[in-house]
């Protein structure tokens, strides 16, 4: 049972590898690259209470909770891509575990508490998931972090190698494969990379305190599976109480401290099926069997600790709903094509950075914004034009969304979505204030019929010449706001011009699911 | 490592710099291979399908085997700039690029390389474009570019730039030919073979467009591709160069062929009713004595193959 877990978490790692690595141009696959965001039951639940609404995508979500109560955690000792990630940090850092150290069990309410505080401030539509659900902090970790540096290393290995001067031709056959396969065509580039870094690097420190200190204490995912497996309906690990020779060796070896003093019966909440006890048991009095049994835990949640998270949730969200940000004209940014309304967007998106994964394999114009648009847009994906820009055949974005925060639109529609309205500088566009043809953007623009226009005027150089100039504008009624331009602009620095919300179209839902 | 090829570069552009001397008599030096049919300047075909139009042009300047010698590394530079399907006619046509793979390949060339350095992302761009898979079927060796591969080449005439990064495998290619597709664009009026030389080049190539005239002709004095193929099967007349709307794109059926690349260019813009003379940059490339622009100066033969 034990290897059959490890095999599982190692094969479900690498199927959460694989589709990372699917979400790319030209994304033709079988699997949704956002399958395990969908089916993360918190993502599900908080979007539901954020929404209100149901979404038909996470159907699957509510399946894979509904298990828990014949599975118990399964989830987390199985599948989780975090808890694997945990695993391995734990087992790495095995011989500097403080041993001493046993942090009471009281603590293991934490995650309860945070769950509640996410599902209280979903109620009142602000979506908080996204900070603490694993699966959204692995897809966010991996793509603005983890994916860069590996490729990044990658290739200055390579390069390291290639100055060398020998066995050119070889390696350059290699670095062709591995661009064909698993690194990215051109070097990526995100804003707070380092910080989701530095935030999964921590978690992984906890296990310097206790194995999966995440797992036990902390993720409110994890305190979801918890309550509904503590309503189980199945036996899970079943100690045989004549055989059980009071060593408690499977105290001492089980990740979530489960295993309660007289060794025979254990947490239902906390067990995440780990078989790790069955391995160890020199007496082999533990078992695993589904068999029916109803002896629902009892909960140590107490109602004051409900009062008072909610209670911090609510003034946390009041906070945040009353940031500057929610009454100022967002103004500068800019969202990717099929993003819902500005509150509908927020209320849904989840900061799992599907989009930008998706989008940096084309345009490259998504980013995980800092507080551009306020707390509450904090890590939502925001256009930086002058870094990348959208892509006019793609609509990528909305396939890999898994909460529908940004619709999936045709390409025809979403070459029409119109994202904003570009403006130039004219104190930086060289035809403009030097006098002198340059029109790059011009030739970039997308658009069948060019939405930067030209007028061919005589202009006064510095040195008191004259010569005929064209002088670029942007044609209001045509421009998609796809900011090509502004990536485009040779200007060094600020750009001769620049992306705008102006104008700016957003997926109006029609009341469906 | 880079020294020497940059050295070597170097002879090759010293070189390159001797020829230029013999301004405008690039006809006698041809003649001086002694090929009867060499004393062609260019070779314009017409014919439906695009395979032929290659291999008709060819011929008519000497056949392959002038060329490209056995053993040869070739470069095969197409215009893949953008995301845009060949119906659009943004990019160059891939069956045209197919046949000079071909070609070169038949001739013995030991590798025939494509690439490009593309406006919008590479790999979308290489696959739209249909160049990469049918080029590979072909035989060719289709790459994206590696930014390790640029290197700085001192552009000892330039009049604006005095240097520039050029790729290495096109600057140390054995033979370099070079297949645009004729378009439309606002700045140059057109973008036909001298313009395509920029897919060639690293750095913040939107600095290019200012004084794009000189620097155009600059960078085109220390790089010549011994071929200029310019594929107008199908020419993008307006909304150049990306084009995107089929009602701008003319088909000509056409393939303009020879080893004078300002030549080529020069006969490239009569297709769209322009006079050679009144581009700034193909003027700027006459009087540099990169080649000849007045169309009644060159021996230009015409096949018409259409049934």
């Amino acid at each position: 049972m034990l290897t059959a877990r490890r095999i599982s978490q190692v094969l479900f790692l690498l199927l959460f590898l694989y589709l990372f690595f699917q979400a790319a141009f030209p994304y033709e696959t079988l699997i949704p690259s956002d399958l395990f965001l969908r089916s993360s039951p918190l993502i599900a639940i908080a979007t539901f209470l954020t929404t209100k609404r149901f979404i038909g995508t996470l159907v699957i979500a509510i399946i894979v909770l509904v298990l828990a109560i014949a599975l118990g955690r399964y989830f987390c000792g199985w599948i989780c891509p975090l808890g694997t990630t945990v695993d391995f940090g734990d087992w790495l850092s095995k011989n500097f575990r403080n041993k001493k150290s046993n942090p009471s069990r009281k603590l293991r309410t934490w995650k309860f508490s945070i769950l509640i505080v996410v599902l209280v401030a979903a109620l009142f539509s602000v979506q908080l998931v996204w900070f603490f659900d694993p699966i959204v902090l692995m897809t966010r970790t991996i793509t603005t972090a983890i994916y860069p540096v590996f490729a990044f290393l990658t290739e200055s290995t390579l390069n390291i190698l290639l100055s060398v001067g020998i066995f050119q031709e070889p390696l350059f056959n290699l670095y062709d494969f591995l661009r064909e396969t698993v690194l990215p065509i051109e070097p990526l580039y995100f804003q707070q990379g380092t910080l989701f870094a530095v935030i999964l690097i921590g978690i992984l420190l906890f296990g310097l305190v206790a194995r999966r200190f995440w797992c036990r204490y902390l993720c409110p995912l994890g305190a979801l599976f918890g309550f509904f497996s503590s309503f189980r309906l199945t036996r899970g690990i079943t100690v045989a109480g004549d055989k059980c020779i009071d060593c408690g060796k499977c105290q001492r070896e089980c990740k979530m401290d489960a295993i309660n003093d007289d060794f025979r019966s254990h947490s239902r909440i906390e067990c995440i099926e780990c078989m790790s006890c069955i391995t160890v048991c020199p007496t082999d009095a533990i078992s695993y069997n589904l068999r029916f049994k109803f002896a629902p835990d009892r909960f140590d949640v107490s109602r004051r600790r409900f009062v008072y998270s909610s209670l911090g949730s609510i003034l946390t969200l009041g906070l945040i709903k009353t940031g500057f940000h929610s009454v100022i004209k967002a103004g500068h940014v800019v969202r990717p094509a099929g993003a819902l309304p500005e509150s509908d967007f927020l209320d849904r998106c989840v900061r799992c950075q599907e989009c930008v994964k998706i989008c940096s394999s084309t345009g490259g114009c998504l980013q995980p914004a800092m507080l551009e648009s306020g707390w509450e847009g904090i890590w939502s994906p925001i256009v930086n034009a002058r870094h990348g820009y959208c892509e006019y055949n793609c609509n990528l974005c909305g396939e890999v969304c898994p909460t529908g925060a940004i619709h999936p639109l045709e390409l025809e529609v979403k070459k029409k979505m119109r994202m904003g309205t570009a403006y130039f500088d004219k104190s930086r566009c060289i035809p403009w204030y030097r006098g002198e043809d340059c029109l790059v953007c011009e030739e970039h623009c997308p658009l069948p019929d060019k939405a930067i226009k030209f007028d061919i005027r005589e202009a006064r150089g510095p040195d008191g010449t004259t010569r005929i100039v064209k002088f670029p504008y942007v044609d209001e009624i045509l421009c998609i706001g796809c900011g090509i331009c502004a990536t485009k602009c040779p200007v060094e620095g600020p750009g001769g011009i620049f992306l705008t919300n102006a104008m700016e179209q957003r997926w109006e839902e029609n009341g469906m699911f | 490592m880079g020294v020497i090829n940059r050295r070597k570069f170097l002879e090759i552009a010293g070189l390159a710099g001797v020829a230029m001397t013999g301004i405008g008599k690039i006809p006698e030096i041809l003649g001086s291979e002694g090929n009867a049919a060499a004393t062609m300047d260019l070779a314009v075909v017409h014919n439906s399908d695009p395979a032929t139009l290659v291999r008709t042009a060819i011929d008519m300047l000497g056949g392959i085997s002038k060329y490209v010698k056995k053993g040869n590394v070739v470069v095969v530079k197409p215009n893949i700039g953008w995301n845009r399907v060949p119906e659009q006619a943004a990019t160059t046509n891939p069956e045209v690029v197919a046949e000079i793979v071909r070609l070169c390949k038949k001739a013995g060339a030991s590798k025939v390389q494509i690439f490009d350095r593309t406006c919008n992302q590479a790999k979308i761009c290489y696959l739209r474009s249909q160049i990469e898979k049918i080029a590979s079927e072909a035989g060719a060796d289709v790459s994206h570019i590696y930014q390790q591969k640029f290197q700085n080449v001192s552009i000892p005439k330039g009049k604006e730039l005095k240097s520039w990064e050029f790729y290495r495998d096109a600057i140390k290619a054995d033979v370099l030919i070079n297949v645009p597709i004729a378009k439309h664009h606002s700045l140059s009026r057109v973008t036909l073979g001298l313009k395509n030389m920029m897919g060639i080049l690293g750095g913040n190539r939107g600095k290019i467009h200012n004084h794009f005239d000189v620097k155009i002709v600059d960078i085109n004095t220390v790089i010549k591709p011994q071929i200029t193929i310019l594929d107008a099967v199908r020419v993008l007349m307006d909304n150049g160069p990306q084009g995107g709307n089929l009602n701008d794109v003319k088909q000509m059926d056409t393939i303009v062929a020879g080893v004078d690349p300002v030549a080529v260019d020069a006969y490239g813009a009569t297709l769209f009713g322009l006079i050679p003379g009144d581009l700034g940059f193909l003027k700027e490339a006459h009087s540099r004595g990169l080649g000849e622009i007045n169309l009644d100066q060159l021996k230009i033969e015409k096949a018409n193959l259409k049934a």
